[in-house]
């Protein structure tokens, strides 16, 4: 789409996952917004492997899609399979996950586009103009200059990209893709400083080069369900993913070439065992483990390609073909493309307000991979946050900023605002302390409030929410409050295997026990919510009973919340001068001067800064604490 | 933080007094003391100066001793000033002190400061306190120890281990295409195992650790004339407590400590316990009540058969006036406090009573509030092992573990709380 003016108020700058979220989310609340892509027919492309969601990640694409998002209502549109991931352990930590048509996802992405009417433009931007500390205009690699009051940098991995294969070194964004230059260089002239990240990909294999029939074949859920609640009817196919598994000639292949890979590197050997992106370093640290899986998983329907999920490599193509050959199934595999690692540039996240806005220039904000994080759930969630908040800026509104106990997002935004990263940032539910709060069953209950304060949801979707919402919370008192009776319940109880009851029993005491399931108890009032939220039923019946199941360890956690907001609401001061506190450490002194931490609860978060110095903080703040009260002011 | 002025030695008369300023003002406020503002302070070299007040009148001499931050006890600028015991001089020092910047120093005040200047934790601080107010050499000793880091090294080494388990099992949350790794459920059941018997000894051994270091309570109880004040002045080994034949003499609770071969006793002379109208006595009576359901050990002059008025499994049923006439079987013991027969082996028993089997296995704990977190935190393990055991889901175990080391914290304090760092500096005294 071409414009006639040379001025819109926001531009997003990348039309990835991020991209995406940030554009679409402005443009419904009303912002002018300008999406530029260096090329506009790879809008929406997914770059790696052909799913979304997962453990963590689904429940951010279910956060997402309350606050207004769009991922999980595109990706319903080209669902390959759908499953939930973790059902053997517990509800917190169940994921779901959807097996994508990467064809599909890029056709409903750019027709979306082109329905609600976004402005595209096809071109590079190279640099950004400021004045007077403000955002002024980006310009383009032709010189043309757009004039804005926001700008979303969103860049991906295309920033200075280089690709490995082995030794061989490509200059490109994804394999076959131009990279962009000048952004990194035009950031640094303004003093953002930046750093270097490597991330892989596996190899894509040709369909008819495996033998299928020694793999495991591996389906969705019988009863599958949509990611998004905009999806009003979802009825995805259910492909299978085939599990092959590596063996004992394959470890030895890969020790015996670690050092011709890219990605083998002392850095990436320090991180933990929950960071294990490439085979390499699988077999590498898990020496004690015979095999490692392979899930080779279609990448659109009818596919001729497949992608090799759990094969993220960077050795060299004729080691790798060497390597997965060994596999049982695959001795005589081709490939169509091989796996390749990418370095690009990032800009330390400490960098950015909570609010991802720079710290630096107002009116700029930084989203996905750009930060240092890696998925494209990451991106998508930081897109949106940023999409938001720019708009609010250009409303002359105040930031919407997550909580840690809000949601996954608030995990990664406070994550990276506080912890510069030396490899890429991806999310896990260990990262969540609250994660038995923030389920992916109950992504509304928590966020609704926020969409509805910012008009992020259509009013039916609201009201619909609202109504589920409330009938979850009546059962789960009633529950809280109801008895009943030995001779109502003993007869099921004994035969789950449960002791009996001798007297009248609160229902939600009994609902505690690990086999009593909610249906156990047969109310009149579920056949009212059976008749009156038909499509809902099954969700508030669960919903209600894991909240009377966790009951006890959410009301701790809820406690332990309650008494760290006191740190999380006492601001400090943005010119707070830390030169002034001598008793702090150094080390605390120079941790807290780059980061500028927003709060004392933010602070306590900071890696690196002792117990001592919060204390020492909390002394000196306490004392202009006080004297703003006495001027009459709240705290 | 402001300059503190505080004095350290007891109150009262004494030889020798020592008055202490610390803070960044400390060496500025000491010159204005000993009118020496031109000489250049040597860091840790004690000199004898003159102290004078405002209008320049010597008053005293004293040893003053300025010391640079960071190497003091409170890593702070310090001044020590030993001036002569008598309350009138350190008074006016300290007033003189105040009036040139100075605040007076709450008790704990200089520990406090050497806990947020990094110079010790929350566990070596609490033993500076329980080191002050340790009533015996072994009491001492162990407090001694946690000061130099014994309790740390023990914590952490439990919290390493819980970490580890809690690694473990994220990993397994966190990494679905790898199935469950097969020993994590015996391995981490083993490990908490591990974590609870370390646990247990240090929560057991608390009492027996708190007799060494706070004193056991014996109470004297019984009926009025029974004789608790003349046992009480027997076994202080002076007249302490007013002694006459009228029943109802003693009405307050009189205290004081001796020593049984190392082990500190406070011994308590109570009212003794009848129907009475007369208001003094009635509250008497009370506190008798009271202090026997807190004590540790009670010496009852009187049968077993007899009610005592409060709940106290540890009685000792003496026998008194056995110069009178011979006990029966309902007593464990007889004595004769006028003439001291028997004492030695009321001492013996009282000893055998107050202390129970202690060996120092290195683990030892000399606060309630560390005891209270030792507690919780080998609570939430139990739980956490039953989770395990239960299946009842592992992102439920990691809670439970969560809520162990959370409890360990509060006692080495990584977490800072401030209210928990103001209910445990408070219980200090001043000047320290």
């Amino acid at each position: 789409m071409k414009r006639t003016n040379n001025k819109c108020e926001l531009v997003v700058v990348g039309g990835g996952h991020a991209g995406i979220e940030a554009a679409l989310v402005a443009h419904k609340l009303g912002i002018d917004v300008v999406l530029v892509s260096m090329d506009i027919k790879a809008i929406g492309r997914m770059s790696c492997n052909p799913a979304i969601g997962g453990l963590a990640k689904g429940q951010m694409v279910r956060e997402l899609d309350v606050l207004g998002g769009v991922m999980g209502f595109f990706a319903d549109q080209a669902t390959l399979q759908s499953k939930t991931l973790n059902l053997s352990k517990g509800r917190s930590v169940w994921s779901p996950r959807s097996q994508i048509d990467k064809i599909k996802y890029e056709k409903v992405v750019q027709k979306h586009i082109n329905d609600v009417g976004l402005s595209v433009v096809e071109g590079e931007v190279t640099k950004i103009n400021e004045s007077s500390g403000s955002i002024s205009s980006v310009v383009f690699s032709d010189g043309l200059e757009l004039f804005c009051k926001a700008a979303i940098l969103t860049c991906g991995t295309f920033l200075n990209g280089l690709i490995h294969i082995g030794e061989e070194k490509i200059k490109a964004g994804r394999l076959d893709e131009k990279r962009s230059e000048g952004i990194t260089e035009s950031l640094l002239s303004f003093g953002f400083s930046a750093g270097r990240l490597k991330t892989g990909t596996p190899p894509r294999i040709k369909k008819s080069s495996v033998d299928w029939s020694v793999g495991l074949a591996g389906y969705g859920d019988k009863k599958p369900k949509a990611l998004s609640y905009r999806t009003k009817k979802f009825l995805p196919k259910d492909e299978p993913c085939f599990a092959f598994r590596t063996n004992q000639k394959t470890h030895e292949l890969i020790l015996k070439n670690l050092s011709k890979s890219a990605m083998y590197s002392g850095e990436t050997m320090a991180a933990g065992p929950r960071y294990c992106p490439s085979i390499e370093d699988k077999v590498y640290k898990f020496s004690q483990n015979p095999s490692h899986i392979l899930q080779l998983e279609p990448e659109w329907t009818n596919s001729k390609q497949i992608y090799v999920n759990g094969f993220s490599t960077s050795l060299p193509e004729k080691i790798q073909l060497q390597c997965l050959r060994s596999v049982e199934g695959m001795g005589s595999v081709e490939f169509l493309r091989p796996g390749y690692a990418i370095e690009y540039d990032f800009f330390f996240p400490s960098q950015l307000k909570t609010s991802l806005e720079t710290k630096g220039i107002s009116g700029l904000y930084l989203a996905g991979q750009i930060n240092g994080t890696s998925g494209y759930e990451e991106a998508s969630a930081q897109g949106l946050i940023a999409g938001i908040n720019a708009s609010q800026t250009i409303f002359g509104k105040p930031p919407l900023l997550l909580k840690r106990n809000d949601a996954y997002i608030g995990v990664l935004i406070d994550d990276l605002v506080l912890k510069d990263t030396n490899e890429p940032y991806r999310m896990f539910t260990s990262r969540a302390e609250y994660r038995l709060q923030l389920r992916a069953s109950n992504a509304d209950q928590r966020l609704l409030k926020y969409s509805t304060t910012l008009g992020l949801l259509d009013n039916n979707l609201l009201s619909d929410l609202n109504k589920k919402n409330k009938a979850t919370q009546n059962i789960v008192s009633l529950l809280e409050k109801e008895n009943i009776s030995p001779n109502k319940i003993n007869t099921s109880l004994s035969s789950l295997g449960e002791n009996k009851i001798s007297e009248p029993v609160k229902i939600a005491q009994l609902l505690k026990r690990p086999l009593v399931e909610i249906k156990t108890f047969d109310l009149p009032v579920f056949e009212e919510i059976k008749k009156s939220l038909p499509s809902h039923y099954e969700e508030i019946l669960f919903e209600a009973e894991t909240i009377i199941k966790y009951g006890g360890y959410i009301n701790r956690q809820k406690e332990e919340i309650e008494k760290l907001k006191v740190y999380e609401e006492m601001f400090i001061p943005y010119n707070f001068n830390y030169k002034d506190i001598k008793s702090i450490s150094n080390e605390g002194r120079e941790k807290l001067m780059s980061v500028l931490p927003e709060t004392i609860g933010q602070a306590q978060r900071i890696p690196g800064i002792r117990p001592t110095d919060i204390s020492i903080l909390l002394v000196y703040l306490k004392r202009s604490f006080h004297v703003k009260h006495k001027n009459g002011e709240k705290n | 933080m402001g300059t503190v002025v505080a004095c350290s030695t007891p109150f009262g008369s004494s030889g020798i007094a020592i008055v202490r300023i610390s803070g960044d003002e400390s060496h500025k406020i000491t010159s204005l003391l000993i009118n020496n503002s031109s000489k250049k302070n040597k860091h840790n070299s004690p000199t004898l100066f003159s102290l004078v007040d405002v209008d320049g009148f010597v008053y005293d001499e004293a040893v003053v001793n300025f010391l640079f931050g960071p190497n003091t006890y409170t890593g702070e600028d310090l001044v020590e000033i030993n001036l002569h015991g008598n309350p009138v001089i350190i008074e006016k020092t300290i007033a003189l002190c105040c009036s040139y910047g100075a605040t007076a120093a709450p008790g704990g005040e200089f520990t406090k400061r050497a806990f947020l200047n990094g110079k010790m934790d929350m566990s070596q601080a609490e033993s500076v306190a329980s080191l002050i107010s340790s009533k015996s050499i072994l009491g001492a000793k162990l407090s001694y120890k946690n000061l130099r880091g014994s309790l740390l090294k023990n914590i952490l080494a439990i919290k390493k281990n819980i970490v580890t388990t809690i690694g473990q099992i994220e990993f397994n949350l966190d990494i679905s295409e790898e199935d469950l790794q097969p020993n994590l459920m015996s391995d981490s059941v083993k490990a908490i195992d591990v974590c609870v018997n370390t646990l247990h000894p240090a929560i057991e051994s608390f009492d027996a650790v708190n007799i060494l270091t706070a004193g056991a309570t014996v109470v004297l109880a019984g009926p009025t004339n029974a004789g608790k004040s003349t046992l009480f002045n027997t076994l202080l080994k002076k007249d302490r407590a007013i002694v006459s034949e009228i029943a109802g003499t003693t009405r307050d609770v009189l205290e004081n400590t001796i020593n049984i071969e190392g082990v500190p006793c406070v011994l308590k002379d109570t009212a003794g316990i009848r129907k009475t109208k007369n208001v003094v006595e009635k509250i008497g009576v009370k506190k008798s009540n009271e202090e026997i359901l807190s004590a540790d050990l009670v010496l009852y002059l009187g049968p077993s058969g007899s009610v005592l008025s409060s709940e106290n499994n540890n009685v000792i049923y003496v026998h008194n006036k056995m110069d009178l006439g011979k006990g029966k079987k309902e007593y464990d013991i007889s004595i004769s406090a006028l003439t001291g027969e028997n004492i030695y082996s009321l001492k013996k028993l009282i000893l055998k009573k107050v202390t129970s089997e202690f060996s120092d296995h290195g683990f030892i704990i000399t606060s309630q509030r560390q005891l209270f977190c030792l507690v919780s935190t080998k609570k939430q393990l139990v739980k956490a092992k039953n989770s395990l055991l239960n299946f009842s889901g592992l992102e439920l175990v990691v809670e439970d573990l969560n809520a162990a080391l959370t409890s360990l914290d509060e006692i080495t304090n990584k977490t800072t709380k401030d209210d928990v760092l103001d209910s445990v500096f408070s219980s200090f005294c001043v000047g320290k």
